[in-house]
């Protein structure tokens, strides 16, 4: 069984396809989701018990489970929302489930890092709740959110492997149809050299964005 | 302007409870720098950010204008923070944006059209003399650049108060001196009421008017800088006082002064204001009613722009001459005091 130059295109497309989309949705749900788990914490700007311990337990029940369970167990739901539970955009559903919580507590952690004299600050200049979130936490914890959302899109990359087992193609899948299961070692060479290609560029640009933000 | 109304705040840490503010009156009057002094803890933080309601009181009331603050809605609330500008002792300035965005922040908030505020805050940067930096970033800053930056910001949106909570601890005694005199300037110049706390009685005894000394949430003594420091009460105050004035008598002095000598002696504290005056009044006292007079130990500092000073005295004499000569000394406006526990 030959396997082309284009097929490694192809799979190379599959997984930033995948890489892409879920960066993108679990990035849309995450930083608002870990926003909100800053800002509803006792003592914050928007203290809310209830809200801050239903969301924290949800993110850790999902963060707990295993992503190849998480694959399997909600084929229904991806069904639902793509009609399809097979396919590339079929692995970005459970990609997003197990990303965006992932980065919720990424961004947490980024936006926790900024000085509470900051939150004072803001406060004492008669700043809204929202005002302080948009004007001021979110443009401080900036270069840390990028770092965190590299080490997401590194984390991504590798769960897109995995979603071969759906059928979502990508240069993951490659190495273990071909490397793996087939000893082909040639092959798992090649996929290995671009995972650790891709995700050393990944690394670099956001090591790059990271430290522009930071000091423009 | 400010007036506080048997405030307390009280902190529940945990299981904890901590009693920061035990029932303080206090009242600021317009135009003024007051100052609150106090050790770490006493509770001066605290009861400064009951001026902006960065702390709530727990029982009391805190009238600004005559306005009852904790009786606010959100949005008034928010209105009272722009007539109160606040500066910190870490700055608490955003790193990721410049001088200028920086100090132009509170203005934005406020939706103040944009040239406005590029008017208002080249001119504030101007006014601190930072309107090189603009586009600079803080990290790029010293520490007393920073700190102007912070003044800047606090006063962008014209207030009426200005708080300063330690604004010049993080800063060396040369920026220190740099920045008060500039709180100064705005005191002056813009008319605006400063409420500062300190734990170092050098920056009251440099800028304020009036001061407060604070202890376990209570104010324990307060008036104006000049009687306070003349004439502290309590024992806090004292050692406040003698921080800055060295009006502790030296242990070589009191060593000599505790040996027995043969005469009548008296040692006084003397203390005056205007230092031009008072040794000539000695001077011709001595004179007067020949008497030996013997200088002992002196200081003397500057409070408010007068010299101000304590001088230890000896006289020797005749008993009936010393207390006339003290008479006469008292009637120069010399407050003596006797110099406890080196009678006769
Ligand atoms: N947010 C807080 N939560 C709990 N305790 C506090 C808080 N702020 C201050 N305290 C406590 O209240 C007391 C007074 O603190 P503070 O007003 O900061 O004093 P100061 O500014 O004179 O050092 C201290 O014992 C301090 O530990
Ligand atoms: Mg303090």
């Amino acid at each position: 069984m030959g396997i082309e130059w284009t097929d490694f295109v192809t799979a190379l497309e599959q997984t930033l396809t995948m890489v892409g989309f879920s960066l993108c949705f679990s990035a849309i749900i995450g930083l608002p989701l870990g926003m909100a788990l800053v800002v509803t914490r006792k003592g914050h700007i928007l203290e809310n018990a209830l809200v801050f311990n239903v969301l924290s337990t949800i993110v850790n029940i999902i963060r707990s489970v295993p992503f190849i369970i998480l694959v399997i167990a909600i084929i229904p739901f991806t069904r639902l929302i793509v009609g399809t539970s097979i396919g590339t955009s079929a692995a970005i559903v459970p990609m997003v489930l197990s990303a965006a919580p992932y980065i919720s507590r990424l961004v947490e952690n980024a936006v926790l890092e900024v000085d509470t004299g900051v939150i004072e600050a803001a406060q004492a200049m008669g700043a809204t709740e929202w005002q302080i979130i948009v004007r001021f936490l979110l443009p401080e914890a900036l270069p840390a959110l990028v770092l965190g959302l590299t080490i997401a899109t590194i984390g991504l990359v590798g769960e897109s492997a995995m979603a071969g087992t759906v059928g979502g193609g990508g240069i993951g899948d490659l190495a273990i149809t071909y490397g793996y299961e087939q000893y082909d070692y040639h092959v798992m060479f090649v996929t290995v050299v671009i995972l650790i290609l891709l995700v050393q560029f990944i690394q670099t640009l956001g090591n790059l964005i990271s430290r522009r933000i930071r000091r423009r | 302007m400010i007036t506080f109304e048997n405030v307390t705040k009280t902190y529940h840490n945990g299981k904890q409870i901590v009693h920061a503010l035990n029932g303080i009156d206090l009242t600021i009057e317009r135009g003024e720098i007051f100052g609150v002094v106090g050790f770490s803890g006493a509770g001066k933080s605290s009861l400064l950010r009951c001026v902006n309601l960065l702390e709530r009181p727990t029982t009391g009331r805190v009238l600004v204008e005559g306005q009852d603050i904790t009786q606010f809605s959100k949005a008034e609330l928010r209105q009272h923070r722009r007539r109160v500008g606040m500066v910190f002792q870490h700055f608490n300035l955003l790193n990721s944006k410049t001088v200028f965005a920086n100090v132009a922040e509170p203005l934005v908030i406020a939706k103040v059209p944009n040239a406005e505020i590029r008017k208002r805050v080249m001119e504030l940067l101007e006014f601190v003399g930072l309107a090189d930096k603009a586009n600079h970033y803080p990290d790029q800053l010293s520490g007393g650049q920073k700190q102007r930056v912070g003044i800047a910001r606090a006063l962008a949106t014209r207030p009426s108060i200005l708080l300063c909570d330690e604004a010049t601890s993080a800063l060396d005694p040369q920026t220190t001196s740099a920045i008060l005199s500039l709180l100064k300037t705005i005191n002056r110049e813009y008319r605006i009421t400063i409420l500062l706390v300190t734990h170092e009685m050098s920056v009251i005894r440099e800028i304020c008017d009036k001061v407060a000394v604070m202890e376990r949430g209570k104010v324990i003594e307060s008036g104006s800088v000049f009687d306070v420091f003349s004439n502290p009460q309590s024992d806090i105050t004292k050692n406040f006082v003698n921080s800055v004035m060295h009006t502790k008598i030296p242990e070589s002095v009191q060593r000599l002064l505790s040996e027995p000598e043969g005469g009548n002696r008296r040692v006084y504290q003397l203390v005056f204001v205007g230092a031009s005056a008072t040794q000539p009044v000695l001077f011709q006292a001595a004179k007067k009613f020949n008497l030996d007079i013997n200088i002992l130990f002196g200081n003397i500092t500057e409070l408010q722009g007068v010299p101000f000073g304590h001088l230890l005295v000896e006289f020797r004499g005749p008993e009936r001459e010393i207390n006339r000569a003290l008479t006469y000394v008292r009637e120069a406006q010399v407050d003596i005091q006797e110099a406890v526990g080196y009678g006769h």
